[in-house]
């Protein structure tokens, strides 16, 4: 069977998901088998399907699995937020489709991928403005203690990390380009460990200062973590240096706990992280009363989940109504998923993200040029962390912080960005699967 | 009323998740294993037959008629892979206007000339900023190349032949 093939076989796995999805949470809510299931099925079908028509004709040598792993994540996301909030599911249906248009957009406009080289410069600085614009007064805004999100009263609100993390791997991919023969050459070896010279640290810490701006910036642990390991990913893989790796870690770690401890937000964050059941922290506003209803939601959930539109999100007779998970639709969507489908619903959307990111990964190792390479692995490597930050953080493995679960949650950003990502990577393993 | 329905939905779906995510990774092996197969093909089997080929070659027509010094590129940007270069007159390489241009960001305006001493072919550093590498070891002086021989300009890759 040719890729292609394989690619829309793909596709109905994931349309017949919404349409079993759909119909779970129709029952549950008016206790009828309703049609519109059906539709709702056929009409993501006929998306995707869409979408499966321009990569067959612009991308013909392209991963064929990468398509349909992200249909299945979007199917997922589409039927959880409709069961969380009909509305959002409308806005996030309408943001699929933009995600399309924004995805033909990329391939179109960035056939030749390796151009973005040339703008390396302007690209990074604008990455850095991204990052930046939270904080400018007027239209920054502050979401429980994070600044994350940009709002222009009555326009539009939209997070400008989700761009700004494809905007640093992009510069990093094609600085490295350039320079990682020069990185690792004249390195000493001592103990075994290979130590550059002390001057070609140089691009580490800046990245560590990356790192760090983010943190300071932004408030955000997850974040810069995101960011923080994307970007050394990219240097390892450029410069096969273990040395850089530790080094980076330990220098990220030692960054990471003194503003900890320094900033109030972090650290009420990391004090949630460590103790979540205890009575002060979770009756205090911003305490630990997320994090502990996110375990108590994943435990109800057992091996097989409650079922869809059985789990209890918010108080029973509340008006209005209080969320008994705080941000279901974003944040903790993935607690609410591992509360109605169970462990084995959880373990099928981390083995999803698996799945995508190893294609991502073989991506790179197909790749003939440095610069794809390195931009595979890079985005590759983002995505993989970003899934980790929040996962984890719903999970009680580390801080939680507010990243979204790249195509389930609740977002317009984070939906489109993620399918510009997706576009970069199909573009780069069209070149490369072209050439074998 | 409806409850079967919806436990079965559940486990249906659950069911229908599992079922593609064994066919992806089912197939994903497949792929996995034939493009290992694929690789080796294509990166080593050309080498080494063109280097059997020609050492073969040179070894019995002794010079003058077989002798055709060529340099194939292996990796460089704005070449394509598997084209040749005579070198019979020498040739310069860089990123300047010379015979062999490099759009390589590591090569210097003049970085390397390759050039014919009777049957010889010599290839020398022409100071450039990044070093020139004759199978990964940096040239210092001029060197003799011989059928097979890699050499390397920042991230392009040659092979000389002969």
């Amino acid at each position: 069977m040719s890729a292609r093939n394989r690619e829309l076989l793909g596709l109905i796995p994931a349309s017949l998901l919404v349409t079993a999805g759909f119909a779970g949470v129709f029952i549950q809510r008016s206790n009828v088998l309703s049609n519109v299931s059906l539709t709702y099925g056929a009409i993501f079908l006929g998306l995707c399907v869409a979408g499966h028509v321009f990569i067959r004709i612009t991308l013909p040598h392209a991963d064929p699995y990468m398509f349909p792993l992200v249909a299945l994540l979007a199917s997922f996301g589409i039927v959880m937020v409709y069961r969380i909030s009909a509305t959002d599911a409308r806005q996030q249906a309408q943001w699929f489709v933009l995600g399309l248009v924004l995805f033909a957009v990329t391939v179109i406009v960035f056939r030749d991928y390796r151009k973005l080289e040339q703008y390396r410069y302007i690209i990074a600085f604008v990455s850095l403005g991204l990052l930046l614009l939270p904080r400018l007064p007027g239209i920054g805004y502050q979401a429980n203690g994070a600044y994350l999100g940009v709002r222009i009263p009555g326009v539009f609100v939209f997070q400008p990390t989700e761009f700004a993390k494809i905007g640093f791997v992009v510069f990093l991919a094609s600085y490295l380009r350039d320079t990682r023969q020069v990185m690792v050459m004249g390195a000493r070896r001592i103990l075994g460990v290979t130590i550059p010279p002390l001057k070609h640290f140089g691009p580490v810490v800046v990245i560590w200062g990356i790192g760090m701006l983010i943190l300071i910036t932004l408030h955000d642990i997850g974040s810069s973590l995101m960011f923080y390991g994307g970007l050394l990913a990219v240097l390892y893989v450029a410069t096969d240096r273990l040395s850089f790796v530790v080094v980076g870690l330990l220098a990220f770690g030692l960054g990471a706990w003194y503003l900890g401890t320094h900033i109030p937000h972090v650290h009420d964050r990391v004090e949630a992280w460590l103790h979540p059941l205890d009575p002060t922290l979770y009756a205090r506003p911003g305490g630990s009363f997320q994090v502990a209803n996110s375990m108590f939601a994943q435990a109800a959930g057992g091996m097989f989940g409650q079922g869809f539109g059985q789990a209890t999100l918010t108080v029973p007779g509340s008006h209005p109504v209080a969320y008994l998970l705080p941000a279901p639709q974003t944040d903790m969507i993935y607690a609410v998923i591992t509360d109605e489908l169970g462990l084995f619903g959880g373990v099928a959307v981390i083995l999803t993200y698996l799945l995508f990111v190893a294609r991502g990964f073989k991506t790179a190792l197909l790749a003939r040029d440095s610069f794809s390479t390195l931009l595979a692995a890079g985005l590759s490597a983002v995505f993989a962390l970003q899934v980790f930050v929040i996962v984890g953080g719903v999970t009680r493995v580390i801080p939680l912080t507010g990243v979204t679960l790249p195509f389930i949650s609740y977002g317009g950003s984070s939906i489109v960005a993620n399918f510009v990502l997706l576009a970069l990577l199909l573009l780069i393993s069209d070149r490369a699967r072209q050439a074998t | 009323m409806l409850e079967p329905v919806s436990v079965g939905l559940k486990f249906g779906f659950l069911a229908v998740l599992y079922l593609f995510l064994l066919w992806v990774v089912r197939s994903a092996l497949k792929d996995l294993r034939r493009g290992r197969g694929g690789v080796v093909v294509s990166d080593e089997a050309p080498a080494a037959d063109a280097t059997g080929m020609y050492s073969a070659a040179s070894g019995l027509g002794e010079l003058d008629d077989a002798f055709e010094p060529r340099l194939m590129v292996d990796r460089a940007l704005g070449h394509e892979p598997g084209v040749a270069y005579d070198l019979s007159d020498g040739a310069t390489l860089g990123r300047g206007d010379v015979e062999i241009q490099l759009e390589d960001p590591f090569a210097s305006s003049r970085h390397a000339r390759i050039s014919r001493q009777g049957h010889v072919i010599v290839i020398e550093d022409l100071g450039s900023t990044n070093g020139t590498y004759l199978n990964e070891q940096p040239l210092t002086g001029p060197q003799p190349l011989h059928s097979g021989d890699r050499i390397r300009i920042g991230d392009s890759e040659f092979s000389y032949l002969q």
